[in-house]
C-alpha cells in the first residue's frame, strides 16, 4: 500500500531524513513544506493522501493549525511528529494522533501504514506503541 | 381613699419618690398657693400649708399665715401625721391636750398652735410626700365637717395631681436632655469617624495602590483616586456590582467565583486578573482583600487593593517563553542529530545497525529531557506527571505487547527526577531494554520484567527482574558497549551501586542510589 505523502517539517535534516524512510517504504513524498503557506499550496495542487505534520514550523508554531485544516476541510489524513507532544494538548479533532520525535523507522512505518489503514477504511491490529491517537 | 393599717413603705422609699418629684427648693406657684388659700377660707383658718416632709426638714411648696419657708422636723405636725398618724387624715382638736404636742415649740411658745387637720399627700404608689394642713390657733372639735373633710380630700388631690404634672413634665424634660446627650454622643463619633475616615482617606489618596472597600455582602461603596485614575471611569460609576465590567471577559467569571466564595467563608481573596485601563487596554493587576472584622468575629467590611503587574507578567512571560524556546531548540536538536546519524548510515549499509543504536540512545535520552525540561502549561507532557514511573512507562511503551500490554511492568514508589539524572537514567533503563529485547527475557513472547524501584532509609532501589526467557548458561565473557554506558551512568553519574546476577531462569540487576540522587537540586533546597 503507497500513498503519496506531504512532509511538514521546518528542520531540513529531519525532512530528508524522513523522505528516504518514506520512499524507502515505496511511499511517495509531493512535498516538503516548512511553513503553512508552502503546506497549504502543496495541499491545493491537489492529491495528497497523507501529510505528517510538525507543529513549530519556520512560521512559528502553526503546524496544529494546519493539520485541523488539512484535516477537516480537505480529506487529508494527517499526522503530527513533533518534539513537543504536549502541545496538541487532548488532540486535534480528525487526525489521527501524534508521534514523538526523535522516532525511528520503523516507528514511522508502522504509523504511517496504521494511519493508511484507517483512511483505506481497513482493519487495524492494534496502533504502535509510539504512537499517542486522538480520541 | 385608702386606710393605711400596716406601712409597706421605708423612709428611704419615700425620699426618693421626693426627690423624683424634684421640687423642694423651688419657687412658690400660683397654683399651689391657690390651693393653700382656698383651705384657709374654706376651713376659716389663719394657717394652711402644702407642706412636704424632707429627710430632716419640713418644707412649704405653699403657705398662708406663717411668712415661713418651712421648720423643723422636730416642730412639723405633718411629720408625725407622716410616721405616726391611722389614716390618712389626722386632727388634733387641741395641741396642748396632746402629749405628742403639747411640748411643741410652736405649741407651748409663739404662735401657739392649738388645732390641726392635716390630710397626707400621697403618691400613686402609695408613698407619703407630706400633707395638705391647717392650723388655728384656738382649739377645735376633733370632727370635721363634711364640707372641711371634703375639701381636705378634694384640695390633697389636687395638690397631687400638680405634683404629677411637674413629675411627668420633668421626666420628660429628662428624657429631652439625656436624648440631647446621645445626640451630642452620636455627633462626636460621627465627627471622630470622620476624622479617621478623612485619615484613611488621606492615605489610601497617596498610596500607589488601587484601594477599595466594600460592605459585608460584597457591595462596593469606597474606591481611592488612583482607581478612577487608572480606570479613567467616572466617580462613583463603579460601584455596586459595576465594578466586575472592568475586568477581561476572560477573567469575570475566575474573579467572580473567587470573590462570591470568600465572601460566603470569610477567606483572603487573592487572584490575578486583567483589568482595563483608561487607555482601553487590559493590564494585569494583583487583586487581594481582607475581611474587616468586629469585636465578635462579624464581618463588617472589607478592604482590598489592585496593584499594576503587567511589567512584572510580561517580564515573567518572557522568561517563561525564553526557556520553553530553549528547550523546544534542544529538543529539536535531539531529532536533527538523530537524522544525521540516520543520513549519514544511508551511504555505508555495513553501519546500520551501529547507528540504529546510536539513534536510539539519543531517542531514550530526548525522551527524558521532555520529562525534566521546564514546561508552560501548553507544552506539559500530557501522559501522567512528571515522575520517574511516567518517564519509565513512556520509554518501555515499545517493548509492549502486540495488544499494547506492557511487558516491562513497573511496580513500588514512584519519585521525581531531575535535568541531572535524567541522562543516567534514561542511558540505564534504554541500555537494559535494549539488551532483554536482544537477549534476554523481552527476546521471547511470553518473557517478562518487573522492575521495583523502592525507597529503603537513605537509599532508593531499583530492582530489574526478568522472567521467561531463553535460560542462561553462565555469565557473559564480554562486557558491551552497552552494559558499560549502564555501569558508568549509575556508578560515575548517580553514585550508586550496580550490581548484575546471571541467574539461570533471567538477569536480575539492582541499581542501589542515593534517595538523593534522582534530584540533587531539590536535596540541595531541603538542606538549607
Amino acid at each position: 500500500m503507497t500513498a503519496r505523502i506531504l512532509i511538514i517539517e521546518d528542520e531540513a535534516l529531519v525532512a530528508m531524513e524522513l523522505r528516504f524512510v518514506l520512499e524507502d517504504l515505496g511511499h511517495e513524498v509531493i512535498g516538503m513544506a516548512s511553513d503553512a503557506r508552502a503546506a497549504r499550496k502543496a495541499v491545493d495542487s491537489g492529491g495528497v493522501d497523507l501529510a505528517l505534520v510538525d507543529i513549530h514550523l519556520s512560521d512559528g508554531p502553526t503546524g496544529i493549525e494546519i493539520g485541523r485544516q488539512l484535516a477537516q476541510d480537505q480529506g487529508v489524513t494527517v499526522l503530527y511528529m513533533t518534539a513537543n507532544p504536549g502541545m496538541l494538548g487532548a488532540g486535534v479533532a480528525g487526525t489521527i494522533g501524534v508521534l514523538s520525535k526523535p522516532t525511528d523507522e520503523r516507528a514511522v512505518q508502522t504509523a504511517v501504514d496504521y494511519a493508511l489503514r484507517r483512511r483505506n477504511g481497513q482493519p487495524t491490529e492494534f496502533a504502535p506503541p509510539e504512537l499517542r491517537l486522538f480520541g | 381613699m385608702t386606710e393605711r393599717t400596716t406601712r409597706s413603705w421605708t423612709e428611704a422609699d419615700r425620699l426618693s419618690a421626693l426627690a423624683a418629684y424634684d421640687i423642694l427648693d423651688t419657687p412658690r406657684e400660683p397654683a399651689f398657693d391657690g390651693i393653700a388659700r382656698l383651705l384657709a377660707q374654706i376651713f376659716d383658718a389663719p394657717i394652711a400649708l402644702v407642706n412636704l416632709i424632707d429627710s430632716d426638714r419640713a418644707w412649704f411648696k405653699a403657705e398662708v399665715g406663717t411668712g415661713m419657708t418651712g421648720g423643723t422636723i422636730e416642730t412639723s405636725f405633718c411629720a408625725v401625721n407622716i410616721r405616726e398618724g391611722e389614716g390618712d387624715v389626722m386632727v388634733v382638736a387641741d395641741a396642748t391636750q396632746d402629749p405628742r404636742f403639747a411640748n411643741n415649740a410652736f405649741v407651748s411658745g409663739e404662735p401657739g398652735l392649738r388645732f390641726y387637720a392635716g390630710r397626707l399627700l400621697r403618691t400613686p404608689e402609695g408613698l407619703p410626700l407630706g400633707a395638705l394642713c391647717v392650723h388655728d390657733l384656738k382649739p377645735r372639735s376633733a370632727t370635721l365637717t363634711p364640707i372641711e373633710a371634703s375639701a381636705l380630700e378634694v384640695l390633697a388631690g389636687q395638690v397631687m395631681d400638680q405634683m404629677e404634672l411637674r413629675r411627668s413634665l420633668r421626666a420628660r424634660a429628662l428624657e429631652l436632655s439625656s436624648r440631647h446627650a446621645v445626640e451630642a454622643e452620636l455627633a462626636a463619633t460621627i465627627g471622630a469617624l470622620a476624622e479617621s475616615e478623612q485619615k484613611f482617606r488621606a492615605i489610601t489618596e497617596s498610596m500607589p495602590q488601587m484601594v477599595w472597600s466594600t460592605l459585608p455582602d460584597g457591595f462596593h461603596d469606597y474606591y481611592n483616586a488612583r482607581w478612577y485614575e487608572f480606570t479613567g471611569m467616572p466617580e462613583g460609576s463603579t460601584d455596586g456590582e459595576g465594578w466586575a465590567g472592568m475586568f477581561h471577559d476572560e477573567d469575570q467569571e475566575r474573579a467572580r467565583a473567587l470573590w462570591g466564595h470568600c465572601l460566603a467563608t470569610g477567606e483572603p481573596y487573592e487572584i490575578e486578573y486583567r483589568l482595563r485601563h483608561a487607555s482601553g487596554a487590559y493590564r494585569w493587576v494583583l487583586g487581594r482583600a481582607r475581611p474587616i472584622r468586629d469585636a465578635s468575629g462579624r464581618i463588617i467590611r472589607w478592604f482590598g487593593t489592585c496593584t499594576d503587574i503587567d511589567e512584572l507578567k510580561r517580564l515573567q512571560d518572557g522568561k517563561d517563553l525564553l526557556s520553553q524556546e530553549l528547550s523546544h531548540r534542544i529538543k529539536n536538536i535531539f531529532a536533527v542529530v538523530s537524522a544525521l546519524i540516520a543520513l549519514s548510515a544511508r551511504e555505508f549499509p555495513q553501519a546500520q545497525p551501529f547507528a540504529r543504536a546510536v539513534r536510539d540512545r539519543v531517542a531514550a535520552l530526548a525522551r527524558a529531557h521532555e520529562f525534566v525540561r521546564p514546561h508552560t502549561e501548553a507544552s506539559r507532557p500530557s501522559v501522567g506527571s512528571m515522575t520517574l514511573h511516567a518517564f519509565l512507562d513512556a520509554l518501555f511503551r515499545p517493548y509492549a505487547d502486540d495488544t499494547g500490554q506492557p511487558r516491562i511492568i513497573l511496580q513500588g514508589e514512584d519519585a521525581v527526577f531531575d535535568d541531572q539524572a535524567a541522562t543516567s537514567v534514561a542511558l540505564l533503563f534504554h541500555e537494559l531494554a535494549t539488551n532483554a529485547a536482544k537477549y534476554g527475557a523481552l527476546s521471547v513472547p511470553a518473557g517478562r520484567v518487573h522492575l521495583t524501584t523502592n525507597g529503603v532509609d537513605d537509599r532508593f532501589i531499583l530492582t530489574w527482574d526478568e522472567q521467561g526467557g531463553p535460560p542462561i548458561d553462565a555469565e557473559p565473557t564480554r562486557t558491551g558497549f552497552g552494559s558499560s554506558l549502564a555501569t558508568v551512568s549509575v556508578e560515575g553519574q548517580l553514585g550508586g551501586r550496580l550490581e548484575r546476577t546471571w541467574r539461570a531462569n533471567g538477569l536480575l540487576v539492582v541499581a542501589d542510589l542515593p534517595a538523593t540522587a534522582l534530584s540533587r537540586r531539590r536535596a540541595a533546597l531541603k538542606t538549607f
